[in-house]
């Protein structure tokens, strides 16, 4: 846990945490007998034991769920997000599309990470917030991030999890140090990783990527109009794009080099359309966008 | 172990009287929060709290827990209210009276407790008689039962007061069709006509078609509900729904409230559950019981004897665990005592004896089984959703 949270400050005693996660070994025959660690949060147990040989991936599997499941201050699209020049980059997750290597990726080449698995979207004045936690990465991508920076700080192996062999990528200090600054949206790019292929940049309507981002977010549901409604501005403002690649340095460099211009259109965006003062309160903006997004073809 | 006897139960006041909360501290705010959200009262604090315009004044880090279980309060009360107006038009014309029982009925009622929760069944109470055509008509609707053997079949139609759970592919929760609010096998038999002659129909459309029970009656099916279960691990909710009930009550009708539920407990056989409310309230939230009230109770429930365990073996299963405590040392004995009690209540020995060698050899996991499981939601998968579900 140190090692992968090393830039981390630790924070033992008083003090506010949001989430109180405990990881244990399990108790009477289990010491013993193919041992397992339990997690605990708040006094109760929400997952079946681990084995004792992975706490990690168990900790860092329960507080994501955790997250999901309570963080309904905040739309939770399912993404990884990278910040640059102030702007957000967002990539949601789509079935093999590698979001998480990609943001660990960008995240090793001058973006600053803010999350491998929530875009945290705080619908009352439409930052992203940083839900920053070491990155899991998954089989193949370990051995590719490795490549990518030999001296990546990646934590132990765990192999033979639920989701295969699992290793942590620890956040830069810099990511930690501005963990608690939140970024403006900037872009929506969807990648998708696909094996021999041609590096493909595809312009995206607006519709599209509302699609993307709604209907995979963690609680888009439970926020209902309020996550409706900061969906649309979402697609509405961000300028968006389909990422095809299967060089990670191709794509790096594209994403760096339409970064200013992208920036630059989402300004101009948002100046069109700011966020409601509340997000109670029902907008002309609001209103406009979501008859907007429904007369829009499919 | 008496709950007056030390501050840690304060906070449950604050969900009567939100102004209480200004003067927590920001460790005082993280306890709450922890706890309340376990016990399943945070969003009844978060609604509480806004409607006294003061959820602007909490810290923010706590604030911002409050707006997202009050959030996803409302998400699970939407599912509800759809849910049951699905059900009223399965139901249709049919000329039995339905009625909404628990969290349901509160929120039909729109009573405070009834704001907040996070319903995740819809209990129902139709006349034992017209069952089995609710079931049929809501099996035309969509609703499925789960997979069952012969046993469990028997078990439900005959010693069950409510038909096997039922789900909708549509709807993330679960129907509990009831003909009774306890087993017709149980120590305690009610006469589910008594209930249902008091209950009357809600007025208002968004619940058109459905009846509550009457007034008396939803205290005592409450009480019965919480000390009829068999864990009572955490269910300070169900106390402070009780409370709440109790002085609504005794706000309506002044002084005549309190004889005419003990006449009414009387009348439905359930003085036992009630004398055991009104004994254990009072520590946990000052509850203004009439001490007459209580000297009624204590006569017609439960014996000296019974009490002198009952009542301390409650206490400690209802106090809940602090946060990063371990559970205390006497709860697992008194937790074993409760558990013995709720099976020898519910059945006869003649019939729990096979019914548990039953379950021991064809082995329970407690899960039930849909033929069809719920498809999930639009893309999002079954892992995301079906957690939402747990407790």
């Amino acid at each position: 846990l140190r090692d992968v949270y090393r830039h981390f400050p630790f924070h033992p005693g008083p003090g506010w945490a949001d989430l109180h996660v405990d990881i244990d070994r399990a108790r009477g025959l289990r010491r013993w007998l193919r041992p397992q660690v339990v997690f605990r949060c708040d006094g109760q147990h929400p997952f079946d034991p681990f084995p004792a040989d992975s706490p990690l991936p168990l900790v860092e599997w329960g507080a994501n769920w955790l997250i999901g499941q309570r963080c309904n201050d905040h739309l939770l699209f399912h993404a990884g997000v990278v910040e640059r020049d102030g702007h957000a980059l967002i990539l949601p997750a789509l079935p093999g599309s590698g979001k998480s290597t990609l943001s660990a990726a960008l995240s090793l080449r001058g973006w600053r990470l803010l999350s491998d698995e929530f875009g945290a979207l705080d619908p009352a004045n439409d930052r992203l917030r940083a839900v920053l936690k070491p990155v899991a990465l998954k089989n193949e991508s370990i051995e590719v991030i490795r490549r990518w920076a030999p001296d990546a700080p990646i934590g132990p192996l765990f192999p033979k999890t639920r989701k295969g062999t699992v290793a942590h990528l620890a956040a830069s200090p810099d990511a930690v140090a501005r963990r608690h600054e939140p970024a403006l949206p900037g872009a929506v790019v969807l990648p998708r990783w696909q094996a021999g292929a041609a590096t493909q940049w595809r312009r995206l309507a607006p519709e599209e990527v509302f699609r993307a981002l709604a209907f995979n977010a963690f609680n888009y549901a439970v926020l209902a109009e309020d996550g409706f409604r900061a969906a649309v501005r979402i697609a509405r403002r961000c300028p968006a794009w389909q990422l095809v690649y299967s060089e990670l340095d191709q794509a790096a460099e594209l994403l760096a080099g339409e970064w200013p211009a992208a920036c630059a259109e989402a300004d101009a965006g948002s100046t069109a359309d700011a966020p409601p003062a509340s997000a109670d309160r029902p907008s002309a903006a609001g209103a406009s966008a979501s008859a907007a997004i429904a007369s829009s073809p499919r | 172990m008496n709950p007056s006897s030390d501050d840690r139960w304060h906070w449950l006041a604050a969900l009567r009287e939100p102004e209480l909360a200004a003067r927590w501290s920001l460790g005082e705010w993280e306890r709450v929060i922890r706890l309340a959200r376990r016990l399943r009262l945070l969003g009844r604090l978060a609604e509480a709290l806004a409607s006294a315009g003061l959820l602007d004044a909490v810290p923010e880090p706590a604030a911002r827990h409050l707006v997202g279980e009050r959030r996803r309060a409302r998400f699970r009360t939407r599912g509800l209210t759809w849910a049951a107006e699905r059900v009223a038009t399965a139901l249709g014309d049919a000329a039995y009276p339905r009625v909404l029982l628990k969290g349901a009925a509160y929120i039909a009622q729109e009573l405070p407790i009834g704001r907040g929760r996070l319903p995740s069944d819809l209990d129902i109470l139709v006349p034992r008689e017209s069952i089995a055509d609710a079931q049929q008509r809501l099996k035309a609707a969509g609703w499925r039962e789960p997979m069952l053997d012969d046993h469990d079949r028997r078990y439900y139609h005959e010693w069950s007061h409510e038909v096997p759970p039922m789900r909708h592919r549509d709807h993330g929760l679960e129907l509990d069709l009831h003909h009774n609010i306890l087993p017709p096998v149980a120590r305690v038999k009610v006469d589910a006509a008594l209930l249902l002659a008091a209950a009357h129909p809600l007025r208002g459309t968004a619940w058109r078609g459905w009846h509550v029970l009457g007034p008396l009656d939803q205290v005592l099916h409450s009480a019965t509900h919480l000390f009829h279960d068999a864990d009572l691990t955490d269910r300070v909710r169900d106390l402070a729904d009780l409370d709440a009930l109790l002085r609504a009550g005794a706000a309506r009708e002044g002084d005549a409230f309190w004889p005419a539920l003990a006449a009414r407990a009387r009348e439905t056989g359930l003085t036992a559950p009630l004398a055991l409310t009104l004994w254990l309230l009072p520590p946990w939230f000052g509850t203004p019981i009439p001490p007459s009230a209580q000297r009624a109770a204590a006569a017609s429930g439960p014996g000296r004897l019974s009490r002198g365990w009952l009542l301390p073996a409650l206490r400690q299963v209802l106090t809940p665990t602090e946060p990063d405590a371990d559970p205390a040392w006497a709860r697992r004995p008194a937790a074993a005592l409760l558990g013995l009690r709720y099976q020898l209540t519910r059945m006869p020995l003649t019939l729990l004896v096979p019914h548990a060698w039953h379950k021991w050899r064809h082995g329970s996991d407690g899960a039930m089984k849909w033929d069809d499981a719920p498809r999930p939601m639009k893309v999002g998968d079954l892992k995301k959703r079906a957690p939402d579900r747990a407790p």
